[in-house]
């Protein structure tokens, strides 16, 4: 049994062009918890993933899963560690049913085992009548769902998921959602994570850590995270750019803090509530009402936004990626 | 997704214990079959084309026949037939480096270095494979030759001999394509590979016997391992078990495929290293 933690540390990736991919990273992710790694494209986070499932080799640094050294003891991490890599990896001449099977087979299961196994996993997937069909044939949410099923065919008790939601429809990334969470509450299984959806972590993370460029910017649970920018923001909407910007200049002088993305100006000061009618008063005076008003918690795109300072194009190219979710690239 | 539940603890063992060697190399092998049968496409034009030599050096050096000794009742049939099988091995072991290939391009390939599988034994099982491929390959084409008038002097055992010969040659290609496939990654590649031995099938007694052969061409042929395999399989259809000459071929088989071998683990070595 392993003791189903993961410790990285200083751990750095730099490959043969020079580039330093991972740069000094260490972190601790406690048995049963549910660890995401944020971070734009690029950031580090699949690389970082590669060496935690033996895939790659770190250049410096360490890292433990399950207690294994993911160099030294490559064979133990494999057999307790279940991956889920962001380019899924099946042949689509074979059959769910045959690609399970045969996973299970591999990791020591009997015929019969393994095939009541690869039944179950069909079922939990939700890919049952699909089971005699060639992968080749199936959508893109299937294929996902059915890699996810094959890293969980030898009850593996830490699983690293390579942004397991990326390219899903919303449906889709629901279902992978519940069943990262039902993982995890039921088999107190431990899932690294990595991702690029401020949502997605959000959603399931109890301890987040954002990456940017190889390093890690910022720690915490999400109600850390959010509770680290203290206050509630005033988002004001303006028509556009350059009233922002000059209602910017403006508000900067009273408020604890502003932040610009676009034609929305956040506003963060205690009292904020009170505030608003002498801030209203303020911009119409000068001519610069705004076209909306919302009131908000910190989320934690606000604090991406302030460890990176880069939210703005990132979202105009997640959008465009995954409409309707919160998400960040570069 | 449904909400069905699965529980922990149902397979305790599993993940600890593997599987044993063999059983991985039969798994191997069966993933390689199943998934090359759904793909005839692959599989058709290389028997197509042993089976279209065959038939069109019977037709046009047939006459030669009076030529070459030691024929027994066989006419030039007996003489052109082990090309046609050695070509076979040639095609059928570069099925099975493509079939490879096709998993390294997919990814799946690396799926399976992440189960506690033997690089030695996903090495192993993709070479059977091609092997099966191919005794299948040399076995049909032995069997139009049949149908063609064949008389094989040594009987069905001979036929059987001729057969695992050419498995035992294919083997050696095989290692050769797959570590193309393995080198490469690439689709290309690994189909030029299967190229390199074909030359070597004419530089040899192809079409006449080695001693009616002079200058380069038998000092070549001298150095080819292929001269030697169809030397043998020539003297089981057409003369008998003439162990010298059998096992002469049997051996440069050996060697080839041995080097081929090492070859193939050196090269997935390469591939599988981490960096």
């Amino acid at each position: 049994m392993s003791n189903r933690e993961i410790e990285i540390i200083n751990l750095e990736k730099r490959y043969p062009d020079d580039v330093l991919a991972v740069d000094g990273v260490s972190l601790h992710v406690d048995a049963g918890q549910i660890y995401g790694f944020l971070g734009p494209n690029g950031a580090g986070k699949s690389t970082t993933v590669k060496i935690l499932t033996t895939l790659a080799l770190p250049t410096a640094g360490t890292a433990t899963v399950g207690g294994y050294d993911v160099v030294k003891e490559a064979g133990e991490v494999r057999r307790i560690a279940g991956v889920a890599l962001q380019d899924v990896g099946l042949d689509p001449l074979m059959k769910s049913l045959e690609l399970l099977t045969l996973q299970g087979r591999l990791f020591g299961a009997g015929r019969q085992e393994a095939r009541v196994r690869a039944e179950e996993l069909l079922r939990l997937v939700g890919l049952e009548e699909a089971k005699e069909r060639q992968v080749g044939t199936y959508s893109g949410g299937m294929k996902r769902r059915l890699d996810l099923a094959l890293a969980l065919v030898h009850e593996p008790e830490i699983l690293f998921l390579d942004e397991p939601t990326t390219g899903l429809d919303p449906v889709s990334r629901r279902d992978v959602w519940r069943e990262v969470r039902r993982l995890n509450e039921e088999l107190g299984m431990t899932i690294f994570l990595t991702t690029q959806y401020l949502e997605e972590a959000d959603e399931l993370a109890d301890m987040i850590s954002i990456i940017d460029k190889g390093q890690i910017v910022k720690t915490g649970s999400p109600a850390a995270l959010k509770a680290s920018l203290g206050k509630e923001s005033l988002n004001l909407a303006f028509e556009n750019r350059e009233n922002a910007e000059a209602a910017n200049e403006l508000l900067a002088q009273t408020a604890e803090r502003t932040q610009l993305d676009r034609v929305t100006l956040r506003v963060y000061r205690a009292d904020i509530a009170r505030a608003i009618p002498h801030i209203m008063e303020q911009l119409h005076d000068a001519g610069l009402d705004p076209v909306s008003l919302t009131l908000t918690q910190p989320t934690l795109d606000d604090v991406f936004l302030q460890v990176t300072g880069s939210a703005y194009e990132a979202e105009a190219a997640a959008s465009q990626a995954q409409p309707g979710s919160m998400a960040v690239s570069d | 997704m449904a909400t069905q539940t699965t529980t922990a603890g149902n397979y305790p063992d599993m993940a600890r214990k593997g599987t044993a060697f063999y059983t991985q190399i039969i798994l191997v092998t069966w993933q390689n079959l199943v998934t090359i049968f759904r793909r005839p496409a692959a599989l058709i034009p290389p028997i197509a084309i042993s089976l279209f030599f065959l038939v069109i050096y019977n037709s046009t050096l047939g006459e030669a026949a009076s030529f070459i000794p030691s024929l027994g009742s066989n006419s030039y049939l007996g003489f052109i037939l082990p090309l046609s099988i050695v070509s076979a091995s040639l095609s059928g072991a570069g099925i099975a480096a493509q079939n490879l290939v096709r998993n390294i391009e997919s990814g799946y390939f690396d799926k399976l270095l992440l189960t506690p599988i033997k690089r030695s034994a996903l090495l192993t099982g993709t070479i059977l494979s091609g092997a099966v491929i191919l005794g299948l390959q040399a076995a049909l084409v032995l069997g139009v030759a049949v149908l063609m008038g064949l008389r094989i002097e040594t009987g069905f055992l001979g036929g059987l001999a001729v057969v695992a010969m050419a498995v035992l040659l294919g083997l050696g290609f095989a290692g050769f394509t797959m570590s193309a496939a393995l080198g490469s990654g690439n689709a290309a590649v690994t189909q030029s590979a299967s190229f390199v031995f074909f030359p070597l099938t004419f530089l040899a007694p192809t079409f006449v016997p080695l001693e009616l052969l002079s200058g380069w061409l038998r000092i070549a042929a001298q150095l080819n391992p292929i001269t030697y395999v169809l030397q043998a399989m020539r003297a089981i259809i057409n003369v008998g078990w003439v162990w010298p000459e059998i096992m002469t071929g049997v051996l440069a088989c050996v060697l080839l495929g041995a080097a081929m071998y090492l070859l193939t683990l050196w090269a997935l070595r390469r591939r599988t290293k981490r960096n």
